[in-house]
């Protein structure tokens, strides 16, 4: 039997309504999970919850900054044998301009929130004995761009929080990983498309070996990572980048 | 607001500016050295000081100072 399914396991998928989340949770439906999506917006969350395959799934509409709404979901939310963590913004800004309210901004959505979530899940006991734990992250954690220094932060504060939670939590089996991705095309980066001038962009994507990637390429891994398949791999990062960072471009 | 002030502070934060050398027509692209951290500098800048929120397609979308001035003035 190939160790590369999710039948009988349970997993929450944040960030669920639109992009990298939306794409997770639909890919791990079809790989036999019982999914558990969470996101702000009640109509794209339900549009995700319309596009899983099988049933036995759960969505619950909370934003996990707020306080009440996190403390609501973990009492709703059913024993988990997995957790993918892709809530997240990007806002560029030039480090001079920074201020406590910008830091506020990203750090609340990228960092603070997942470091809440779970402590709370682990603290209400809602993990299984091998869980699996993947957090979206960016390969700017690590090679950050200009304007990034709130984003790049973020995420690069995910990845040592990451890797604390396998340190924590390995007793139970259970593990902890990250996906760096690189430029995924989803609404964030139409976003960022509008930022950045076009010609940066094309100019970014003529550095991509294999072109920029697709939600379903990101979900693909996190499969992986979900799945028993990894059950060596903790506290590591899986850099998907198309070959960008090969530099040869 | 006032496009003097605005174009103050654009010199102020754009170092490659010699201050008294921006118009209200001048075209920015044409500031010599003009990159994306300008433009981003730029959107910055408007969000800090008039909490407008102007995006890169909008500074693609206009020409000069003054374009970028009549947007700004526009969301105030």
């Amino acid at each position: 039997m190939t160790p590369f399914h999710l039948q009988h396991k349970t997993i929450l998928v944040t960030g669920a309504s639109s992009g990298i989340g939306q794409q997770v949770a639909i890919s791990i439906s079809e790989m036999g999970a019982n999914v558990v999506i969470t996101g702000r917006n009640e109509g794209r969350l339900t549009d995700t919850f319309k596009k899983l395959k099988n049933t036995n799934h759960q969505q619950i509409i909370a934003d996990i900054t707020n306080e009440s709404d996190l403390q609501q979901m973990i009492k709703v939310v059913p024993m988990l044998d997995g957790i993918v963590h892709c809530a997240g913004v990007v806002k560029p800004f030039p480090i001079k301009f920074i201020s406590k309210e910008k830091i506020k901004e990203t750090f609340t959505v990228n960092y603070e929130a997942q470091v809440e979530l779970m402590a709370q899940i682990t603290r209400n006991k809602k993990l299984n004995k091998q869980a699996s734990i993947v957090f979206i992250s960016s390969i700017s954690a690590a090679h950050p761009h200009k304007g990034g220094a709130l984003y790049a932060g973020s995420k690069a504060a995910l990845e040592s929080f990451s890797k604390v939670i396998a340190l924590e939590f390995y007793t139970m089996g259970i593990r902890s990983n990250c996906i760096a991705a690189a430029m995924v095309k989803t609404p964030m980066y139409e976003y960022s498309e509008q930022n950045a001038s076009k010609e940066t962009m094309d100019e970014h994507i003529n550095k991509y070996p294999l072109g920029v990637g697709k939600p379903t390429d990101i979900a693909n891994a996190t499969i992986f990572l979900l799945s028993d398949a990894s059950k060596w791999v903790t506290g590591t990062t899986i850099t998907l980048d198309g070959g960008f960072l090969l530099g040869g471009m | 607001m006032d496009i003097g002030d605005f174009i103050k502070k654009i010199e102020n934060e754009i170092e490659e500016i010699t201050p008294g050398v921006l118009k209200a027509d001048t075209n920015y692209r044409n500031i010599p050295g003009w990159s994306s951290m300008h433009a981003l500098i730029i959107i910055a800048l408007i969000d800090t000081e008039y909490n407008v929120t102007i995006t890169g397609s909008d500074i693609r979308s206009c020409q000069t100072v003054n374009d970028l001035f009549t947007i700004v003035k526009s969301r105030v």
